[in-house]
């Protein structure tokens, strides 16, 4: 009893020490951001930040090691100070889940202490690498000795560490280069999307061709007034097809009777269908409004052709384009001593990898739309991603022990 | 089936799960209402499913877009987590708890009616969608039920007395609700890499997840502490509060303006 009362004791001290600790790192932390006019943590890139991990290596594993008995550090390591920085992270994450992460979100002593770079700022780093300390030295006592009981803690707590340590010392040498390319034309040039810099990259890419393909165009009332479309009155966005009846509460009553997804119009004033690249969407409409009736074709137009509309009283009956299905790059990548010329698509959700690289579909022309001649492609670099990587599928492998250990603990399997 | 039907499905469920709550009291007193109870709240949850099912048909992407469409799987879902438990531990209150949560959600769809759109943009399009959001509303769903519990137990706690059946289950379900959760933040993560370049670029969806995530984390290490249960109990039902924010309260911060995880029409 006088055992458990102690041991109790013990526990709520290392709580109101730990409470102290993670305020204390965030009063510390947010008096350097005010010192230094907000400036933030600015981590050293390779290989500074290697130095940093194998530094943090060696202050937590012989620490681990040789204090193990001491009640100080006993309580670095252990559950209480953990939570208490569990507790502080979501903190401060919280302000960072909040207020907008870019400059000028926020003005004055919030922007001085660095509130709008909440997750490079001094308080986040130094909460984070206690926590590092803290898992580092538990995770070390249950490593050593190793028992096979304990590697779902070893898997799930040295994935997260991992994956922490790495991904954040790490982001000092990711590169995100944006890279705009055109019909036609080649390009080995980039710019950094944090400081807008130009960058060379070691390949070259030619853009053959831009692929895009939309969903069926829509109809919808436009009030010039308030700029905004209407959706008819069973608020669907209806894609067009011939049949499809739609009313609005205005007593607006429509079908659509003729459908053309690619088209151009003769001078006759009837279109025809045309060739995918050169036409445009049509619709035939007849309907009612207000009590009189109305037939009209109607178009989305295109950079080279006028939209077709019908004006019904105060709105106009408009076709809007399809919001994008699909969007590509067909391009050939040329990397001198390397793999020579890889020709190949980039797609969205589908990057290609090249030389280190990673290539991303990123944006388009957004105003020529299916007719952009521009594709954006995104190269990111990110050389210790498979540490991290690493880090994840531990985690997940932790993750399914800690279900099938928690479920045959608690009887539930 | 699509929304402008989904009125009748959500109306018909709900009334058959509030006939089925009222026999299920009935039944405290005569034991001839349990099997109309349970058949009335099954009835509802059908109703549910066969809606979700013909909407995802009709729709020819899976439903899983839109805060409303995920709104729907929830209300489908979390009613099955109280059958689980019944038919595992005999409990039986959970189950009211949970349609209770469905119909809830249910009323919010109804009172902010989602556009029907078949759309689905590109980054969408991947393989890692249906795992990604399905495990995270399995996580959402099991940690709601959770709070359920929690809350239960708080109620049948409040003089004093001791419940250990009901902490065991709000625990359970928080175990659980937490590992699919962390499935569903590592998916997400991997995801994010193949779809936009980086696995992590604390966008705002991103940090509420980690600091739900991190919610939960906590409640796993302070119950290995033994902490009182009321008070772990306290900390399940406002844990659910974040879960909230992480899921839609998030779109309404002012961060919310540089999010990429912006899906309505």
């Amino acid at each position: 009893m006088v055992g458990k009362q102690h041991a109790a004791g013990m526990q709520r001290q290392g709580f109101v020490s730990g409470v102290f600790l993670s305020i204390l790192l965030c009063v510390i932390g947010f008096s350097i951001e005010f010192m230094t006019g907000g400036g933030g943590v600015a981590l050293p890139s390779w290989p500074g930040n290697l130095y940093l991990l194998l530094l943090m290596l060696s202050v937590i594993i012989p620490t681990a090691l040789l204090f193990r008995e001491s009640r100080f550090v006993q309580w670095l390591g252990g559950i209480p100070l953990g939570l208490c920085l569990i507790v502080a992270v979501a903190v401060l994450s919280m302000f960072g889940g909040v207020l907008p992460q870019e400059q000028g979100a926020v003005t004055g002593w919030m922007e001085r202490l660095g509130f709008n770079r909440m997750f490079s700022s001094w308080p986040f780093s130094l909460v984070m690498l206690a926590f590092l300390g803290n898992i580092g030295l538990s995770l070390v006592w249950k490593c050593v000795p190793f028992r096979r009981a304990n590697l779902q803690f070893i898997l799930f707590h040295a994935g997260f560490w991992i994956s922490m340590a790495c991904g954040l010392l790490g982001s000092a040498d990711l590169q995100r280069v944006i890279i705009p390319l055109y019909e036609g034309r080649s390009s080995s040039q980039g710019y950094l999307s944090s400081s807008k810099t130009m960058v060379e990259l070691p390949f070259s890419i030619y853009l053959e061709d831009f692929i895009m393909e939309e969903y069926p165009p829509q109809l919808a009332l436009y009030d010039p007034e308030t700029m905004l479309l209407e959706l008819d009155e069973t608020n669907t966005v209806h894609q067009v097809t011939e049949g499809l009846a739609m009313s609005w509460p205005e007593g607006i009553h429509l079908k659509v009777l003729r459908y053309l997804p690619y088209a151009m119009m003769r001078p006759s004033g009837e279109p025809v269908a045309a060739d995918h690249k050169a036409g445009v969407p049509y619709v035939f409409v007849e309907g009612q409004a207000g009590g009189r009736s109305f037939s009209s074709w109607l178009s989305t137009g295109s950079p080279y052709e006028d939209p077709l509309f019908v004006g019904l009283g105060e709105k106009l009956l408009v076709l809007v384009p399809g919001t994008a299905k699909k969007y590509s790059s067909r391009v050939r990548i040329d990397e001198p001593g390397g793999n020579g010329l890889l020709e190949t698509v980039v797609d969205v959700n589908a990057p290609v990898s090249i030389g280190g690289w990673k290539l991303y579909q990123m944006g388009y022309d957004e105003n020529a739309g299916r007719w952009s001649k521009q594709s954006l492609l995104e190269g990111v670099r990110d050389p210790w991603l498979p540490i991290v990587y690493a880090g994840f599928f531990m985690m997940l492998g932790g993750n399914f022990l800690f279900f099938w250990n928690g479920m045959k603990k608690t009887k539930v399997l | 089936m699509t929304w402008i039907e989904f009125p009748f499905a959500a109306y018909g469920a709900m009334l058959l799960w509030l006939a089925g709550s009222l026999a299920g009291i009935a039944s405290i007193r005569n034991r001839s209402f349990e099997l109309p109870a349970k058949s009335l709240l099954w009835a509802g949850t059908m109703v549910m499913t066969v809606f979700l099912l013909l909407f995802w048909i009709e729709i020819d992407r899976p439903p899983l877009r839109t805060l409303g469409e995920t709104r729907l799987w929830y209300a489908t879902l979390i009613p099955l987590v109280g059958f689980l438990v019944e038919y595992r531990w005999k409990v039986k209150w959970l189950v009211y708890y949970c349609v209770a949560l469905a119909s809830l959600f249910l009323f919010i769809n109804l009172l902010s009616p989602d556009v029907y759109d078949k759309a689905l943009m590109p980054a969408l399009q991947s393989v890692w969608f249906v795992p990604h959001v399905v495990v995270y509303l399995v996580g959402y769903v099991l940690l709601a039920a959770s709070s359920a519990a929690a809350a239960h137990v708080l109620w049948k706690t409040g003089d004093g007395k001791l419940y250990p059946e009901g902490s065991r289950i709000s625990h359970i379900l928080a175990l659980l609700g937490f590992v699919f959760l962390t499935f569903g933040l590592v998916f997400g993560a991997l995801w994010a890499k193949e779809a936009w370049g980086h696995y992590w670029t604390w966008d705002p969806k991103e940090t509420w997840a980690l600091i739900a995530w991190l919610v939960y984390l906590g409640y796993l290490h302070a119950n290995a502490l033994q902490v009182k249960t009321r008070a772990l109990q306290w900390y399940l039902v406002l844990g659910f509060l974040v879960l909230l924010v992480s899921w839609f309260g998030v779109n309404y911060l002012p961060s919310a303006q540089q999010s990429v995880h912006s899906y309505q029409t």
